[in-house]
């Protein structure tokens, strides 16, 4: 489905993604782990258009996208929720959501309104409120709510579990299972490597820009390297 | 929306624009002229508004546009109307229309540095590109040409630091209502359609707006187009009600009156806006009317009376826990307060006859009563006086404390 070939992507003179290659599958949940500053926000950021890599591609769906803009990326598929929610604060959870569905002209943006309040039950409470005074579990619910009423095909996930304590961790790590079991691809990037790998069926260890393990997730997370430097010891 | 409502709102618009133009021609030319200045300042403020305040482009140089509206279709109308044999509205909304053209054009020009500058590098651009637009008129004609070798063209007479006059009067108060009526029904309409939401967006989070898919380019270049058109189409008014136009009339700090409307009102709401430019232009104009200088004495009184106000609404606002009906009756107490204050003062300050004998003409005080309602809604509603709200019929309700129908039946 999404196929990155050799990437390099720099900010001035910093090299942040060196040659990196990594593929994704239809139906699959890939999950990318790696330790601050490596790279991960960046790769996304690449994927969706936000930022250009300067040589390798990007082939989604068999087209090569390194060049479309983020707007028509959106449009083919891969939405990304970003790091740190990103949500519109100013705005009401539904005008949020709303928003989400901004590239669709289709009639069915109101049930999936609907699902999304299915799903996430809290956000259906606080539906106009302003998504400033959500508390940051609900902000997460509402960044990956909005994500969906795009009907992404793939959808990508930076840092979900960040600053979420861990029963909420638990519950947006399954709901991400629920995501992929109907149907959605999921590239989803963490630092909390042992529960991205539990989900994951294959992933990538990122580190200072290059990829240097990949495999599928069971093998990373009894890998000895793995162990000692992202899942403490 | 319904058609009917639509309809109904068309024909009421329309109305209002009439029913202007009759009540003032009750009033002599000068108070006929503020009215159309009035309306022109709701357009200017209403349009910058889209620019600034719902999308988040922050514009300083929103005469610039206001100019080349004036401008060209001053030039256009002294070349032209003449020979048209046009009646009068008729080649004025052709004017208007080239205007806002022209305006949006340069809007464009304009508005594609904004995709790359932020904040305060934007506000500099714009800022400049005001100035150039000035200094452009002030120095016409002249030759454009490569370095002097190659004449292209002559850039026609504009009038130089002086007047444009001899522009052909066509004076229509209704049709300047109208364009402000117009301006902000497309600026509402705007909000209320899927676009709306975007435009806002990007005012929030440019980053989020294209993760989400936004042409985020395409928001900000339309702002700025559609925001400087209207500035371009008021221009054209201007000039034929003026019927001589100068550089100076457009000058930075015209920018600045208009800015400041747009954040008095409360960035983001064209309700704000709209009452925000009508009431900032009709204040230094009473001032001006009112041929009593302003004694020193008098001065003083009302600006200890306003400090005083200030400190109590803020002490209100701040140290104050009672419930919000109690907090509410303290502002008016705090304003009643330092206006019985401020009335006192003003006879024992007069008293001082260091203080009588210095008079201030009305006129003089336009730029202070700016600056100080800027500092005054600084301190105690940062967000502007109507902040993001719009007027609304339910909104008018809520505030009145009256239930809608169906919600009061259901309780
Ligand atoms: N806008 C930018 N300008 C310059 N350098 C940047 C910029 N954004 C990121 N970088 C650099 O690129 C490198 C990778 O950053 P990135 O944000 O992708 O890391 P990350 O893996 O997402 O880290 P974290 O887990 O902390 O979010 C870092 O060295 C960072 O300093
Ligand atoms: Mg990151």
């Amino acid at each position: 489905m999404l196929r990155v070939e050799s990437i390099n992507v720099y900010y001035g003179a910093i090299h942040a993604l060196m040659d990196v290659s990594l593929e994704v599958g239809q139906g699959e949940i890939v999950s990318i782990i790696g330790s601050n500053g490596a790279g991960k926000s960046t790769l996304l950021r690449t994927l969706s258009g936000l930022k250009r890599a300067r040589t390798g591609s990007i082939q989604f769906m068999d087209q090569d996208i390194s060049e479309t803009q983020a707007c028509d990326i959106v449009s083919m598929g891969i939405v990304q929720s970003p790091e740190g929610r990103r949500i519109f604060t100013n705005m009401s959870v539904s005008e949020n959501l709303q928003l989400g569905a901004y590239i669709r002209r289709d009639a069915g943006v109101g049930k999936d309104m609907e699902e999304v309040m299915q799903r996430f039950p809290r956000l259906k409470e606080r539906i106009k409120q302003n998504a400033g005074t959500l508390s940051g579990g609900e902000q997460q619910m509402l960044a990956i709510g909005r994500a969906l009423m795009c009907r992404p095909k793939l959808l990508l996930l930076d840092e979900p579990s960040l600053g979420l304590a861990p029963n909420l961790v638990t519950e947006i790590f399954k709901i991400i299972l629920d995501i992929n079991a109907e149907g959605v691809t999921v590239l989803v990037v963490e630092q909390n490597a042992n529960r991205a790998l539990d989900i994951a069926h294959r992933a990538y260890v990122l580190e200072t820009g290059r990829i240097v393990l990949s495999d599928t997730g069971k093998a990373l997370l009894t890998n000895p390297k793995v162990k000692e430097a992202y899942l403490g010891g | 929306m319904n058609w009917g409502v639509r309809a109904v709102s068309i024909v009421a618009a329309v109305g209002f624009c009439f029913l202007i133009q009759t009540v003032s021609l009750g009033f002599g030319a000068d108070i006929q002229r503020l009215i159309a200045l009035a309306g022109l300042y709701v357009t200017l403020a209403v349009s910058l508004n889209l620019i600034n305040g719902i999308t988040g482009q922050f514009s300083i140089g929103h005469a610039a546009f206001y100019m080349i509206g004036a401008y060209t279709t001053g030039y256009l109308s002294i070349q032209f109307l003449k020979n048209s044999g046009m009646p009068g509205p008729v080649w004025l909304l052709l004017m208007m229309l080239a205007g806002a053209i022209m305006a949006s054009l340069a809007g464009l020009v304009v508005g594609l540095p904004s995709l790359r500058l932020k904040g305060d590098y934007l506000a500099i651009v714009t800022l400049g590109f005001g100035e150039i637009v000035r200094i452009i008129v002030v120095n016409s004609p002249f030759d454009v040409s490569f370095f002097g070798v190659f004449k292209f063209f002559t850039f026609p007479n504009l009038g130089g630091a002086y007047a444009l006059d001899k522009i052909p009067a066509i004076r229509e108060l209704w049709l300047i209502w109208l364009l402000a009526v117009v301006c902000i029904a497309v600026c509402r309409n705007l909000l209320k359609t899927a676009h709306g939401l975007a435009f806002l967006s990007v005012r929030e989070d440019e980053v989020a707006s294209l993760a989400m898919g936004v042409n985020v380019t395409r928001i900000k270049v339309t702002a700025f187009m559609i925001g400087s058109a209207f500035a371009g189409a008021a221009g054209a008014l201007l000039a034929h009600y003026e019927t001589s136009i100068l550089p100076s009339t457009f000058a930075m700090d015209v920018s600045f009156i208009i800015l400041t409307m747009v954040v008095l009102g409360g960035t983001g709401s064209i309700t704000g806006s709209a009452l925000a430019a009508i009431t900032l232009f009709a204040l230094p104009e009473v001032l001006r009317r009112n041929k009593e200088p302003v004694t020193g004495g008098t001065f003083l009184a009302i600006v200890i009376g306003v400090i005083a106000a200030v400190v109590l609404i803020r002490w209100f606002q701040n140290e104050y826990h009672g419930s919000k009906n109690k907090k509410t009756a303290g502002y008016f107490a705090s304003v009643a307060a330092s206006a019985i204050v401020a009335f006192g003062l003003t006879f024992a300050l007069n008293a001082i006859p260091a203080l009588h004998d210095k008079a201030f003409e009305g006129s003089k005080l336009r730029m202070v009563i700016f600056a100080g309602s800027l500092i005054i809604v600084m301190l105690i509603r940062p967000e502007g006086v109507f902040a993001h709200h719009e007027f609304s019929w339910t909104w008018l309700k809520k505030v009145l404390r009256i239930k809608p129908k169906s919600e009061a039946l259901a309780t």
